[in-house]
């Protein structure tokens, strides 16, 4: 895992020297993020996509379509996964295999915050009643590492999952049968935003990269909705925040998110747009 | 001095001609001479190499080298050196023949992450390179910025009796230390000199192939920002790749 | 597989393929070296509607240790697709498919990979399909050898990739998706073009043995076109400096 990588130290006391003085290595803002870049239908062969990059970090998201049997508790409800993988050519240090646990994290942090945000209405993704539902799945590859994987995710599977393009299945000898020619956009609602912030020493950076991440003592992902409501939540890292601290961060990715949420409002299927 | 150049790739016959085959290069069939490498070939009196412009450091006897601290064990410390291999640095180099593995803690000396300029002491195919501290002017590094370029352009940045870094250095205001593993570290008090000498090592690393190359350096650390636009066409562009396939 | 009915024209009465090439046409191909920060080398090519990328990482260090040769250097190569690479979508984990064709990019690779020189260590090749569409392991061949070339490991050659096969009883040059499902043969190839060797060679398929004398030619050819193309990448990486990507690309990035 790139967690494990090693920065060397005069970088790090670099890093924290200008801290405290209120900059950034790369002359950032303590609330500024790298430039983003959102390019959808990156992969035509999928039923939507989006290769996004945040600096040097680079993810590329394909939703794929498919009918699928619901879950036996919700057979009213169509199925929505979300998973992330980071690919061994994205840094030296990870393993192919079977994903380890940061990797499961930023998977079900990128699942959840989009899950949460209810920004894809599953009920209406059925096809039959308790026999048959359309699954829908955004499957994100981080392609190259340079810190902050779980927005980088969460914003390739929000703008891949706007520009999808559904197929449409009818119910036929108790089958799915795919219904030719007929296409039709995912029932997609508000955008969900993360917005990824660390702590070093006293400082609350927004969009770490790899070096701050590597001098990090705690981090949280804060997902927000369309509303400016806060829809899901992840703290991580080896120490803690004080009340004051979260209370800002709640502030930071609601005023950062809404900054962000404009990029995506011009993405739907079909606009094959590069942000 | 008449030095024949040519841009290269991998299998790219350099010449059929009677020379020796040097540093990155393969014999194919007895006679043609192959670069192995992407690089610049090089046919300069009876002999042929090629300057590789990318690849690891492979370690040499002698060699001064910028390693990074990568972990430690009871009795030694391992450094990343950018190459194939990791340094091997004994306690005992540190803390002399009387090292006692309970008594003396290697953290309280070199800590993950440090960077230290180092010596390689003793390398051969069949061991990792074991490299020393414990002379004048190696050990640990204390303040500076690192700057990464490829090993291959390390001569270049020095220069002919090392003419290229004094110039920086004597521009800039600037202390650097050079490992031939291409990690380069530049100290300066001055924030300006500092970014001047970093730009100018940039600069070199990514024009190693070019004429008169100290003289846009020199432009450059003269001028009152940054690097001039880089127009010039090197000597070698008209004459690559004529003869690639013969 | 072969002589399966065709239910498309895959060959019509002017000698032009379904998706409009002449039988000894390759697909459009681009190969661009680099663009990948934290690999030693990389590559990324587009072969027809293939959409690829490889890194390489080494030589370094091989991990489990006892993997590791005191005579020589190991490479290790994985090929692997995207969930949402193909039609319906694939589970991550590696199939016996991917296995396979891991194996024979890494045996194509071997010849011209100077492994000898760097004892106890491993030359690591990630191949990472984004999009398939026939004849991905060519395309990946051709791309893994570039990022080989990037990351400045010595080669006796480049190693390019290209399939032929047939449809409609004829010899065809670049096997695309359709032709490889309703066509006749198919015969991936992968070949040294200076040390003039072939280093990967499989056939799916039916052929005369005339035919496949012609397949085996025709894959020589596609190679060499391919070769082209990747000189072509590292050139515009390494020598075309002015052009503001130039350099070496990974130091002096910011």
């Amino acid at each position: 895992m790139a967690e494990a990588a090693i920065i060397d130290s005069l970088k790090k006391a670099r890093i924290e020297e200008l801290l405290e003085q209120g900059k950034r290595l790369d002359g950032r803002a303590f609330d500024e993020f790298r430039e983003i870049s959102i390019e959808t239908s990156a992969i035509p062969k999928a039923n939507g996509s989006a290769r996004v990059k945040i600096g040097d970090t680079e993810v590329v998201c394909g939703v794929k379509i498919q009918p699928d049997r619901p879950f036996p508790d919700s057979g009213d409800k169509g199925i929505f996964i979300c998973t992330a993988e980071m690919l061994p050519l994205s840094h030296p240090t990870v393993e192919t295999g079977p994903p380890g646990p940061h990797v499961i994290e930023l998977a079900r942090v990128v699942d959840r915050g989009i899950r949460e945000s209810h920004m894809i209405d599953v009920s209406q993704l059925v096809i039959k009643e308790n026999k048959s539902v359309v699954g829908v799945f955004a499957d994100n590859v981080v392609v190259d590492y340079d810190g902050n994987l779980f927005d980088a995710c969460s914003f390739a599977a929000t703008a891949a999952l706007r520009s999808t393009r559904s197929p449409k299945w009818e119910f036929k000898d108790d089958a799915p049968a795919l219904v030719e020619g007929s296409e039709a956009d995912l029932p997609v609602g508000t955008i969900p935003v993360s917005v990824t912030m660390v702590r070093i020493g006293q400082h609350i950076l927004v969009d770490p990269n790899a070096d701050e991440w590597q001098c990090m003592d705690a981090r949280i992902t804060i997902t927000t909705n369309s509303d400016g409501n806060i829809c899901a939540l992840q703290k991580g890292g080896h120490n803690g925040f004080t009340l004051e601290q979260i209370k800002e961060c709640g502030k930071t990715s609601v005023r950062i998110g809404a900054e962000i949420r404009k990029k995506f409002d011009g993405i739907s299927a079909g606009s094959d747009a590069k942000q | 001095m008449d030095v024949r150049r040519r841009y290269v790739i991998p299998g790219d016959t350099i010449t059929s001609g009677p020379y020796r085959p040097e540093q990155n290069v393969t014999l194919v069939g007895g006679k043609k001479i192959v670069s192995t490498v992407v690089g610049v070939s090089e046919i300069y009196d009876n002999t042929v190499k090629v300057i590789p412009l990318a690849g690891k450091y492979i370690p040499k006897i002698n060699d001064l080298v910028v390693g990074k601290v990568i972990r430690h064990t009871s009795l030694s410390w391992e450094l990343d050196i950018n190459s194939c291999y990791v340094g091997f640095l004994p306690a005992t180099d540190v803390f002399g023949r009387d090292f006692s593995a309970h008594a003396d803690e290697l953290a309280t000396k070199l800590r993950t992450g440090d960077l230290v300029a180092a010596r390689v002491a003793n390398f051969d195919r069949t061991r990792d390179p074991l490299v020393t501290i414990s002379d004048r002017d190696l050990g640990k590094i204390d303040s500076g910025d690192l700057v990464e370029i490829a090993p291959g352009r390390v001569p270049r940045l020095i220069g002919k009796r090392g003419t290229m870094i004094q110039t920086i250095e004597t521009a800039t205001n600037s202390v650097i230390t050079i490992g031939q593993n291409g990690r380069v570290v530049v100290a300066c008090d001055d924030a300006e000199g500092l970014l001047k000498a970093k730009k100018a090592i940039r600069m070199v690393n990514s024009m190693a192939h070019s004429t008169n190359l100290t003289e846009k350096v020199k432009e450059m650390l003269e001028s009152g920002n940054g690097a001039p636009r880089e127009t010039t066409t090197t000597t070698i562009t008209t004459e690559r790749r004529e003869d690639d396939r013969e | 597989m072969g002589g399966r009915e065709a239910t498309m024209v895959l060959l019509d009465e002017n000698g032009i393929r379904c998706d409009g090439r002449k039988v000894d046409e390759t697909r459009h191909v681009m190969i661009r070296a680099g663009g990948l920060k934290n690999a030693d080398g990389s590559a990324y090519i587009e072969f027809g509607d293939n959409k690829i990328v490889a890194g390489v990482f080494g030589p370094r260090d091989v991990h489990p240790k006892h993997m590791s040769d005191t005579d020589t250097g190991i490479l290790r190569v994985r090929y692997h697709m995207e969930p949402f690479s193909v039609g319906e979508r694939k589970n991550p984990a590696p199939s016996r498919r991917e296995i396979e064709i891991s194996k024979v990019i890494k045996e194509a690779l071997e010849p011209a990979v100077m492994l000898e020189m760097f004892p106890r260590t491993v030359v690591d090749v990630f191949i990472e399909v984004l999009q398939a569409d026939g004849g991905t392991r060519c395309a990946a061949l051709s791309a893994a050898s570039v990022a080989l070339a990037d990351a400045g490991i010595p080669m006796r050659d480049m190693v390019a990739g290209c399939a032929a096969g047939k449809v409609a009883d004829t010899v065809i040059l670049d096997v695309n998706n359709e032709e490889d499902q309703a066509g006749q043969a198919d015969m991936p190839m992968g070949y040294m073009p200076t040390l003039e060797k072939i280093t990967l060679l499989q056939l799916d398929g039916i052929l005369t043995p005339e035919e496949y004398e012609k397949c085996v030619e025709f894959g020589i050819k596609g190679c060499m076109q391919v070769y082209e193309l990747q000189k072509k990448a590292l050139s515009e990486k390494y020598f075309d400096g002015e052009n503001g990507r130039g350099g070496s690309g990974r130091s002096q990035k910011r």
